[in-house]
């Protein structure tokens, strides 16, 4: 009933998820990495790391153009700094590697990345393509599988309603990775595309499950009437023998346990990847967490209250 | 009841049927557990075991490694020839890399879809183990690209008088500019003065070193004999009979070798090199050339190395997180759902198990992100059985036998785990397409983990949960309370 009472104030609060996670996206941006920008990294590490600043001065500033020297703890223990710079070619991979490895104790190049802008383009056009097309199947299935029910509420709405679930759903983690992007200059790489598609892929589980209790809920409480037309066809009109607000309601209670411990299990693996996993995947894990956390959140207290409101005013009700 | 079971015989027989009935499902819960024990010995020893046919295969980013993306340029070659050709420089390519000894290196062709301009195609090679790409660029960088080009004469006359006028003007500070031949402007740049013509390295079968005859002059010069295939042979002779009196300018790696007259059509198809070559250079050269000539120039477009140190700690590092998230979910079922919960946690250690098995014996390449996707669907593996317990709980607490509540449990469950896994097989699906190694990597290992999890619920679960003793909410025995799960109401 939590659900039907306070429709409104979920709503509300709904908007507002929108409204900060959209600005928070559009203010700090989302710093892109050179998967998609092209460029190259080389990640260097020292047992002894070097000033920055004698590293700085030892790059060729002229011919380099424009870099950023980032430092960074490896898991292996020894710490070192990111280079990244515009794409090199071989002969000044090969020079840019032998200043940094000279520049300090002992040191190696431990990863190296070097990406054509072309391939940096591509990479971000089919991840567009990719984000829409996933979210398009997916309301298109949604339709189709509750076409029986399509009343009070039709079946292309509850399609709509997913929509505005996943949006939410793909928005505030990306918000947060804006965040991270601003405190740890983490940048978005193959790996947040990967994350955003899992997202999207997982989180609705959520909202079909809720939607699911809720199409059996509408057949069990509706009663057919039968009208004969004037032309001799006969109709089929549904009355519901309680209320929308509390069949969602119901349906909602009803499989609160079933959401909240799906997601539970879920979240607790990839909380363990978080913490106990290497540091490749660690924002990759952090986008997951804050995903399923929202995709939760959106089946319950987003989907619902959207569904009372759109099928609130629809159709009849008899007690 | 079945309306066909007459009503009052003897209850001998109904007692033994429920006994068969017993017998079978004890059986079917003993297969299951035997069929996890037997993956679970399958995984362990072929993972301890050094020469097992059925290691793990770890891609670069675990093993360490470099990866390499060529671009090929095939604006010369016709649409219908490209993937012929591709497959060309896919061989060559192979056989250079080869000979470095790097344990299963992987050459591959590949093709950007439909949602870009232009179609791209290019060549990604990926080295296991090396980590000093330096050497693997250059040996790839030393595959020769052999090109026939005719030479227009008017231009290159041009292009020369030109030459000449700002050589002689260079000392008097004048400047030259607008130079015209036959009014016309002199086009500029080497590729103006050469004419293509479609004969490259491609059509080349072997090529021999030999000792020049000298006509007149150098004797024992060294030069490269070449021999075209078939269709080059044809080609050569073509060109030749068509361009009597003019020269074929032989260019290699985009340097002019020489460009001899052409005297007469030549058939046959051979034809000899000759460059000032020192014995080295030419012998290098032959090598080169047997190995095979670039069918297609080619550019290196992007590079990654990592250190194999660094891909063994994000190994170890993924296994660990791996083993604990795994704990955690087991530990959670555990406690939440109690005796059905005790069967959910053999179903993800078996789903487990099999996932294993199958990144053995297909075999399946992990990567960083593929261990990630891993981890991700243990946690998603169990939402079948969380689906399902709760449906039975509801069941069981409106007054159903255990047995009775398991099996409306999962008929009643069932469509939603149908439609919910529907939809993560979809992103799985599109991820494989939009993906570069590492993101097919990730959309398999989840794709997979949604499939199997599905017929581990359907399978483990089911057959394990309907051999649980039969036991009633009402009934109050411990069987009972452990049946039962969650809080109490």
């Amino acid at each position: 009933m939590f659900v039907a009472k306070y429709t409104k104030e979920l709503l509300v609060a709904a908007a507002l998820i929108f409204v900060i996670a959209g600005g928070v996206v559009g203010v700090l941006g989302l710093p892109l990495g050179i998967d998609f920008t092209g460029g190259a990294l080389t990640e260097v590490t020292y047992s002894e790391r070097p000033e920055k600043s004698s590293v700085e001065s030892a790059l060729p500033r002229e011919q380099l153009g424009e870099f950023s020297l980032r430092q960074t703890e490896s898991d292996t223990g020894r710490s070192g700094y990111i280079l990244r710079t515009r794409d090199l070619t071989e002969d000044e991979r090969i020079g840019i590697d032998e200043i940094l490895t000279t520049a300090g104790t002992d040191g190696s190049v431990d990863r190296y990345t070097s990406i054509g802008p072309v391939i940096g383009q591509e990479l971000m056009r089919k991840a567009m393509w990719a984000i829409g097309g996933v979210a398009l199947i997916i309301v298109l299935y949604v339709a189709f599988a509750f076409r029986g029910v399509s009343w009070p509420v039709s079946s292309w709405k509850y399609g709509l309603i997913t929509i505005v679930a996943l949006i939410h759903d793909v928005l505030v983690p990306t918000a947060v990775f804006s965040v991270l992007g601003v405190l740890l200059g983490a940048e978005a790489d193959v790996l947040f595309v990967m994350a955003l598609l899992a997202i999207l892929g997982y989180s609705v589980n959520d909202t079909i499950v809720v939607f699911d209790r809720v199409r059996e809920n509408l057949v069990q409480w509706r009663q057919e009437k039968k009208e004969k037309k004037d032309t001799g066809e006969e109709t089929i009109t549904y009355i519901l023998t309680k209320p929308f607000d509390e069949i969602v309601g119901t349906s909602v209670q009803q499989t609160l346990a079933r959401s909240i411990n799906t997601s539970l299990t879920t979240l607790l693996a990839i909380t363990a990847l978080y913490i106990f996993g290497g540091d490749v995947t660690q924002n990759f894990a952090l986008m997951l967490m804050a995903g399923v956390i929202a995709g939760t959140y959106s089946s319950l207290c987003i989907a619902n209250p959207l569904l009372i409101y759109l099928g609130r005013n629809a159709g009849e009700t008899s007690t | 009841m079945s309306a066909q079971k007459p009503e009052r015989k003897s209850t001998k027989p109904a007692e033994e049927s429920s006994e068969t009935e017993g017998i079978i499902r004890a059986f079917h819960a003993l297969a299951v557990v035997v069929l996890g024990l037997a993956l679970g010995f399958f995984v362990y020893s072929s993972t301890a075991n050094d020469t097992s046919r059925f290691p793990f295969k770890l891609g670069l980013d675990l093993a360490g490694g470099s990866h390499l993306v060529y671009q090929a340029d095939v604006s010369d070659i016709r649409p219908e020839e490209v993937p012929e050709l591709m497959q060309v420089l896919k061989e060559v390519i192979e056989r250079r890399v080869n000979i470095f000894g790097v344990s299963e290196p992987i050459v591959q062709v590949e093709t950007s879809s439909f949602v870009t301009d232009e179609t791209e195609h290019r060549l990604v090679v990926e080295l296991p183990g090396v980590t000093d790409v330096e050497e693997a660029v250059a040996e790839i960088g030393r595959t020769p690209l052999l090109e026939f080009k005719l030479v227009d004469q008017s231009v290159l006359a041009g292009q020369q008088a030109q030459e000449q006028l700002e050589a002689s003007a260079s000392g008097t500070g004048a400047q030259i500019g607008n130079v015209r031949v036959n009014d016309q402007a002199v086009a500029t740049g080497t590729d103006a003065a050469y004419i293509d013509t479609g004969l490259t390295g491609r059509y080349l079968n072997r090529a021999e070193l030999q000792f020049g005859q000298g006509s007149g002059g150098l004797s024992n010069e060294p030069i490269v004999a070449i021999e075209f295939n078939d269709e080059g042979a044809d080609l050569f002779e073509e060109i030749t009979r068509e361009n009597v009196g003019e020269s074929l300018a032989i260019f290699l790696d985009g340097e002019l070798m020489s460009a001899p007259t052409i005297n007469e059509p030549i058939a046959g198809g051979s034809a000899i090199i000759q460059g000032n070559f020192s014995p080295d250079e030419a012998r290098d050269l032959v090598q080169n050339l047997n190995f095979g000539a670039l069918p297609v120039p080619i550019e290196l477009e992007s590079t990654q190395t990592i250190g194999a140190s660094l891909g063994a700690n994000i190994l170890e590092r993924g296994i660990t997180a791996g083993a604990i998230g795994l704990s955690l979910v087991l530990v959670f079922m555990l406690l939440w759902y109690r005796l059905p919960g005790v069967v959910a946690s053999l179903a993800l250690l078996i789903y487990t198990l099999a996932m294993l098995a199958l990144f053995k014996l297909i075999p399946v390449t992990l990567t960083a992100a593929g261990l990630a996707g891993f981890i991700l669907s243990v946690g998603m593996a169990v939402d079948a059985n969380v689906l399902v317990f709760e449906r039975m709980k509801e069941e069981y607490r409106n007054g159903a036998t255990s047995r009775e509540a398991a099996r409306n449990g999962f008929t009643r469950a069932w469509p939603a785990i149908r439609d919910g896994n529907f939809t993560s097989i979809i992103s799985a699906v599109i991820l494989f397409w939009f993906g570069t190694s590492l993101v097919k990597g990730f959309a398999l290992v989840f794709g997979m983990g949604v499939l199997v999890s599905m017929i581990s619920a359907l399978l483990v679960t089911r057959t394990l949960l309907l051999s649980l003793p039969v036991t009633q909410q009402k009934e109050g025995t411990v069987t009972a309370k452990l049946t039962d799960s969650g809080l109490q109401r």
